[in-house]
């Protein structure tokens, strides 16, 4: 069964709702936002609250709920 | 008449003042800085006014102009004759004449003793670069204090012994990146950095977050450390922190390590 999670947009403040089967992975997450926001090739990750979720970690592992809100952020690489 | 008391003749009394600050430890503290761009140039002038004495700073760059909007210790005077490690290592040691920089004028992938350090500043700009610094860090047991900027956003993760790692933390998109900035032309493989936004609030903030983790780290309070990256937003003025889980099928933790 499905759940409906909001990712937010860090740098834009703008938000999404997706609607998540329970094998799809925090990557696949972090690969649909980027690409719904346009976003240029960069590295990104996303957090659900305090903690940064693994990428390879399905909906199911990473213990996504039912409207959890997360966030992407970019991940900058200068120096 | 006022005379000048005892307190102010010491150059790190304010700094003594700090209770859990141990300025012992930080002066036999040998430190290694890896870059010296935008946050290496920050990193290094408060490692110095902190009170460090013994550090290297790893750079095969030459100071091009477009430096020296973000970077304190370089001139005009010095574009393309001079790389970046000596110049910021002669500049830098005018501050304080009892510390000891060295510079080395090298890729930080050619460096091969480092088991002579007790501490790394992550200052690089590119992620390819980064889990070479990360790999070897945890390989010999050394804090790593990384940090990154792209414009008005930074970053800050600290990575000690049986933590976490970078490479913890990262994902496809990272390694889509690190695979974009190489170009092979069938004889050999160029490594292209592209040029990102970066202005000096957001590196001065970047590398003095770094700063204060190292000085916590160098006087034994690891725990107190940032646990374990920090993300900020220059723009709202927001400090994300976030904890990382170890990935225990991360390369480097392989055989429990």
């Amino acid at each position: 069964m499905g759940i409906h999670v909001t990712v937010k947009n860090a740098t834009l403040g703008a938000t999404l709702k997706m609607d998540l089967g329970p094998n799809e992975t925090v990557y696949d997450i972090i690969e649909s936002a980027a690409e719904f926001w346009k976003k240029e090739p960069k590295a990104y990750v996303l957090r659900k609250g305090k903690y940064l979720l693994r990428a390879s970690d399905t909906v199911m592992e990473a213990n996504l709920m039912n409207n959890d809100v997360l966030e992407l952020l970019p991940d900058p690489e200068g120096g | 008449m006022i005379s000048v008391k005892g307190y102010d003749n010491d150059r790190f009394d304010r700094s003594s003042r700090i209770g859990w600050m141990d300025l012992e430890r930080i002066r036999s503290a040998r430190c290694l800085v890896a870059g010296a761009g935008a946050l290496g140039n920050e990193a290094v002038k408060c490692l110095v006014l902190s009170g460090f004495r013994d550090i290297t700073v790893v750079d095969m760059d030459d100071v091009v102009t477009s430096n020296l909007n973000r970077c304190v210790f370089f001139r005009e005077g010095d574009v393309m004759s001079g790389t970046k490690s000596e110049i910021l290592a002669a500049r830098a040691s005018e501050i304080d004449q009892n510390v000891r920089i060295t510079p080395r004028c090298m890729k930080v992938q050619e460096m091969d003793d480092w088991e002579n350090f007790d501490l790394i500043i992550g200052c690089l700009d590119n992620i390819t670069a980064r889990l070479h610094v990360n790999a070897n860090a945890y390989y010999f047991k050394i804090p790593y204090v990384d940090g990154g900027t792209d414009g008005m956003t930074g970053k800050v993760q600290t990575v000690l012994p049986g933590g976490p790692c970078l490479q913890c933390s990262m994902n496809k998109s990272h390694y889509d990146v690190t695979e974009a900035r190489f170009s092979c032309t069938g004889k050999e493989s160029v490594f292209y950095v592209p040029k990102m936004a970066a202005e000096i609030t957001t590196t001065s903030v970047i590398a003095a977050m770094q700063l204060r983790e190292a000085v916590k780290i160098a006087s034994g309070c690891e725990n107190r450390c940032v646990r374990n990256a920090a993300y900020y937003d220059g723009m709202s003025g927001e400090t994300t922190v976030v904890e990382i889980k170890r990935d225990d099928g991360c390369d480097n933790h392989f055989c429990g390590v």
